[in-house]
């Protein structure tokens, strides 16, 4: 499965189709992300996102449809299993281990990735400590090592979920809402850190996101779904030009 | 508080981390020099209730890997406890095994069906998975107890082991003393490994233990594995120290001794099993002397210490000790 002259997609999903009882959560969604892109997807509430987000990444299987991630055909396989193809994602409500500390959190993802987390030797961990703690000043959390997860805010526990998904090496983000819950401030502080580590590790990123500031500021594309489907897709541009999108989401509920 | 508590950690941050994972050797030297010569001094009837206390502080602390750690819970944990017992026995009266082989047969007999039992289990999860794990203990207990030609059924088994090894009480009690601290401390490199970590991943949000890579049901079937190996090393322990084995070593008042222990000890803390052991058969043992109606005291006593410490007697104790430690 070699590319060619042309770059294989990083991800391409053709004609998918999910269906939850009678509501048809996906309906025949197409999307091409390129290698290195950064994509927004936006909508109105039970646009289909979420759920879009939750195939890509293994969590729910598709009635019909294909994805492919970075040129491998995804068949059935257990979220781990699309994990360990290069695909981080993190949650719309944050999702850590939170009777743990900050710090072993972050030694728990390193643990996933380091090939010996059936290991009995303590002292693997320890030679983890230094990437850890070099991790957690990326995301800017070091100060915050020892705290329980539990007793952190908010913002720093999205922060820290964010961290823990790069710390797996990733090839595609997949971030569901981000921002979510955060105040404007650290919500664009943390856009800003995710937008570095993508250009700096040359990722591809596609993101749920409901700020629409947040959307024009980080994505070089977006596709706005509407009742399960594609509605519209281009350059952020296009986008904001665009009546349609206009009347049923920025217009909408502002 | 808690703010206040947050600029003290930043000003320490992590430069210099002390290793929280590390085995505290001086604890353990003096707790087992402790019971050691506890065991020395006291008369025959405190040694036998101290014996008792340790197997069961294993037991407690094989299912404590389960239930703190692992997110699951197992309703038939005497199941691995009996068999190991049963193990033992069986395998000399049928497979004509030397003692000494036949003490290693219990363990790994109680790993086994761990395994097998574990298999069926892991595919669900919650309070699902639990129901099948005392579904197997029902099946279990229902053949021991009818499988009349190999287990004796009711009567059980007696007899094929000297009771304590023919040792002298204190004497078989430093060797419960040994095998009792070796097994725990395996389990305290268990949960504290990258293994360990991975197990608690698991337990604690399968969801992103999955988005990082983890497969649960193969982690969770390792650690029940593992818990029902130590399980059945406490009652192959049992199966000596009584010199027998019966049915209601696999049944379920033995799988909710477990269990009450480890809610008194305090979830979600390695020692649960060990300090639930000590006190649930220390209120054991002084109810039933001084109280007609000792279960009904005894189980006073645990709702009130659930109520009181959720966190249990762990709970406690970190709580005190942190207040000493603050004054200092």
């Amino acid at each position: 499965m070699t590319a060619g002259a042309i770059s294989q997609p990083a991800l391409r999903v053709r004609g998918l189709h999910k269906q939850f009882g009678r509501f048809v959560a996906l309906d025949s969604v197409d999307l091409t992300v390129d290698e290195g892109e950064i994509r927004a997807i936006i909508g109105p509430n039970g646009a289909g996102k979420t759920t879009l987000i939750n195939v890509l990444s293994g969590q729910i299987v598709a009635d019909r449809g294909s994805v492919e991630v970075a040129g491998r055909r995804l068949r059935r396989q257990h979220p781990h299993q699309v994990a360990k193809l290069g695909v981080g994602r993190t949650y719309q409500i944050s999702s850590t281990l939170r009777r743990m500390t900050v710090f072993d959190n972050m030694l728990c993802a390193h643990n996933a990735v380091s090939g010996h987390w059936f290991s009995l030797r303590a002292g693997r961990l320890r030679t983890m400590e230094d990437t850890v703690l070099a991790d957690l000043k990326t995301i800017e959390l070091d100060g915050l090592a020892d705290r329980v997860v539990d007793d952190i805010s908010h913002g720093d526990r999205k922060r820290l979920e964010f961290g823990m998904v790069l710390a797996t090496r990733p090839k595609v983000l997949l971030l569901d809402e981000p921002t979510a819950g955060m105040g404007l401030r650290e919500r664009h502080e943390l856009i800003d850190l995710v937008l570095a580590v993508t250009r700096e590790r040359g990722l591809t990123l596609v993101f749920v996101e409901h700020d629409i500031d947040v959307v024009f500021k980080a994505a070089e594309s977006i596709t706005v779904m509407a009742l399960g489907g594609v509605f519209a897709e281009g350059r952020p541009d296009e986008i904001a030009a665009n009546s349609a999108v206009q009347d049923i989401y920025l217009g909408g509920n502002g | 508080m808690a703010q206040g508590d947050g600029t003290r950690a930043d000003s320490e941050t992590a430069l210099q981390r002390r290793d929280p994972y590390a085995i505290n050797w001086r604890l353990v030297a003096a707790v087992v020099v402790l019971q050691a010569v506890l065991l020395v001094v006291s008369p025959p009837l405190v040694v036998f209730a101290l014996i008792e206390v340790m197997i069961f502080a294993l037991y407690a602390s094989a299912l404590n890997l389960l239930l703190s750690f692992s997110g699951m819970v197992s309703f038939g944990h005497a199941v691995y406890f009996g068999l190991g017992a049963y193990g033992l026995a069986l395998s000399i009266t049928h497979f004509d095994f030397p003692i000494v082989l036949g003490i290693i047969a219990g363990p790994l007999v109680s790993a086994f069906f761990g395994l097998v039992y574990g298999i069926l289990c892991v595919q669900l999860t919650a309070i699902y998975a639990a129901m099948l794990t005392l579904a197997c203990a029902e099946v279990t207990y229902a053949v021991v107890f009818q499988w009349f030609d190999v287990t004796g059924g009711d009567s059980g088994i007696s007899g094929h082991v000297p009771t304590m090894l023919g040792l002298a009480p204190h004497q078989f009690g430093l060797v419960v003393l040994c095998v009792v601290t070796v097994a725990i401390l395996m389990l305290w490199r268990v949960v504290y490994s990258p293994l360990g970590l991975t197990i608690r991943a698991v337990g604690q949000n399968p969801a992103r233990a999955a988005a990082l890579g983890h497969g649960r049901k193969s982690v969770q079937l390792i650690a029940f594995v593992i818990s029902a190996f130590f399980s059945g090393v406490a009652g192959t322990l049992f199966g000596i120290f009584h010199g027998n084995v019966f049915p209601d070593y696999v049944g379920v008042l033995f799988t909710v001794d477990g269990l009450l222990m480890v809610v008194l000890g305090g979830l979600y803390s390695f020692g649960a099993g060990i300090y639930g052991a000590i006190v649930y058969k220390l209120l054991d043992n002084l109810a039933a002397h001084y109280f007609q109606y000792w279960q009904l005291v005894v189980g006073v006593i645990i709702v009130i210490v659930v109520i009181v410490s959720p966190s249990g007697i762990a709970g406690l104790v970190r709580r005190v000790v942190e207040r000493i430690g603050r004054r200092l």
